[in-house]
């Protein structure tokens, strides 16, 4: 009775579920985030539950019962928290973060704890500022090609001067680098839906990004393994992002020069790409934030080299848009690996 | 004469920012093209009724009459008319060009050779301005 309280009071929604799946206790809270007034409306099936509040992900696709974070947590797994959307009573949808764990019982048949939270606040300001960011992404661009084009005529004018209008034509481009770093993380927010998916070899793909890097960075060794056949359908454009920056970094960490190996092969239905540079490596402590928006590994140390860090955010959710995976090996002083997977294509 | 001053080569630049506008037509101007600039859509659709040019350069987002407003009216009154190069800082800039129906698309920031190789597809190589009698 003193354990009910407890949850009772508890400022997040609480759903405890049992070996069938079913709803078997829940909290206010739970009953406040979904604006129904009795627990009877909560308790039984959750898959059933479910689909009244129309549990989907933040993309707006239904959720399979067997991924419920409960249901996954009745399996023995501690679910780590994700967001997902529900429809609540009077209509409106409800931004929340799901975790769930299995309840630690004397021996008896599974249980399972869902513990949901309501971000609705917090995913409105994460949109407030996409949108901002888009916008003000595009505004900086007529201004930014006032600057470039002036440079450029000028360098034609007053060769005397064509140094000079170098430099300014290469902050420019760094600029809008940054411009278009900032519109691409917006616009994966926006833009759900992302690009147009073809058939293409990974292999050829990432042969194009070594032969261009090469000529970007003469100091680095850039090192591509010959390559198996491997055909996927994907957003050719955002793949060869996504393989640019991770080259882009391994060449940034590793300052010293060096060869940076990037392989391409495919096993069991997939293609793994590993790009791994021999250079500075990521302080263990920092390591697990990497893949966090804005998040700098190397901020604030001596080798700080700037940027504004979305790049490994972007990529990983471009990849895992595709069905791939993105991880990563480091150790300061020896060195990085970063790996992907995309699905191959099936051979027809 | 009809159409008195008509020159082949001529180019139209819609553009709402005036710097932009300015400098596209200083390189045009440099390159030996004929130009005249309107600052939105709806002096743009008064300068092709006066003088049909032979390539448009088109801005997208303007106040008066924009890119898309502009396009269908243009099209409507002149069917095959002159080409449409859209000038555009949406992040898909080709998308741009195929919404309206567009022959080519340059991204802003862009390079004067992006702007003169538009030129030389759609018009040619310019015609130097011949000392024009009065």
């Amino acid at each position: 009775v003193e354990l009910l309280a407890t949850i009772d009071s508890m400022a997040d929604g609480v759903l405890l579920v049992d070996a069938q799946a079913r709803i078997v206790e829940t909290n206010r809270a739970a009953l406040e985030l979904l604006g129904v007034s009795s627990k009877d409306d909560v308790l039984g099936p959750i898959g059933e539950w479910g689909r009244r509040f129309q549990l989907r992900t933040v993309e707006g696709r239904p959720i399979d019962v067997a991924d419920y974070a409960s249901v996954r947590a009745l399996g023995g797994q501690r679910v780590a928290k994700y967001d997902a959307v529900l429809r609540h009573a009077d209509g409106h949808d409800v931004f929340v973060s799901v975790a769930a764990s299995p309840v630690a019982g004397a021996g008896g048949p599974p249980l399972a704890v869902a513990v949901l939270r309501d971000v609705s606040a917090a995913h409105r300001l994460e949109e407030i500022r996409d949108e901002f960011l888009s916008t003000a992404a595009h505004e900086l661009k007529t201004p930014l090609a006032v600057i470039k084009a002036h440079a450029q005529l000028m360098q034609r004018r007053v060769p005397s001067e064509a140094q000079a209008l170098a430099v300014v034509q290469r902050q420019v481009d760094r600029l809008s680098r940054l411009v278009q770093h900032l519109l691409d993380t917006s616009r994966l927010r926006l833009d759900e839906a992302g690009g147009p998916r073809a058939p293409f070899d990974l292999g050829s793909l990432a042969a194009e990004v070594a032969e261009r890097m090469r000529a970007a960075s003469p100091s680095h060794h850039i090192v591509l393994e010959p390559a198996p056949k491997a055909p996927v359908v994907a957003d050719r454009e955002r793949i060869e992002r996504v393989i640019t920056s991770l080259v882009e970094n391994a060449i940034r960490f590793s300052p010293g020069g060096g060869e940076v190996e990037l392989r391409v092969d495919s096993a069991d239905g997939s293609v793994h790409v590993a790009v791994q540079d021999h250079g500075l490596g990521i302080p263990p402590d920092r390591q697990a934030r990497i893949f966090e928006r804005y998040y700098r590994a190397h901020a604030g140390m001596r080798e700080d080299y700037g940027g504004l860090g979305l790049s490994l955010d972007v990529s990983r959710e471009i990849v895992q848009r595709h069905g791939g995976r993105m991880w990563f090996e480091s150790t300061p002083g020896v060195g990085s690996t970063f790996h992907f997977t995309l699905p191959l294509e099936a051979a027809t | 004469v009809t159409r008195a001053g008509a020159r082949p080569g001529g180019i139209l630049v819609v553009e709402d920012d005036p710097d932009l506008l300015a400098i596209m037509e200083m390189i045009l101007s440099d390159a030996g093209y004929d130009i005249r600039t309107a600052p939105d859509g709806a002096v743009a659709l008064a300068r092709v009724a006066e003088l049909m040019p032979a390539l448009i350069f088109l801005d997208m987002r303007m106040p008066v009459m924009n890119g898309w407003e502009f396009a269908r009216e243009f099209r409507s009154r002149h069917p095959d008319a002159c080409p449409i190069v859209v000038v555009t800082a949406a992040e898909d800039a080709r998308r741009r060009a195929e919404e309206i129906g567009a022959d080519g698309w340059i991204a802003k920031p862009f390079d004067l050779e992006d702007v003169l190789g538009a030129a030389r597809r759609h018009v040619g190589t310019p015609p130097r301005p011949a000392p024009s009698a009065p």
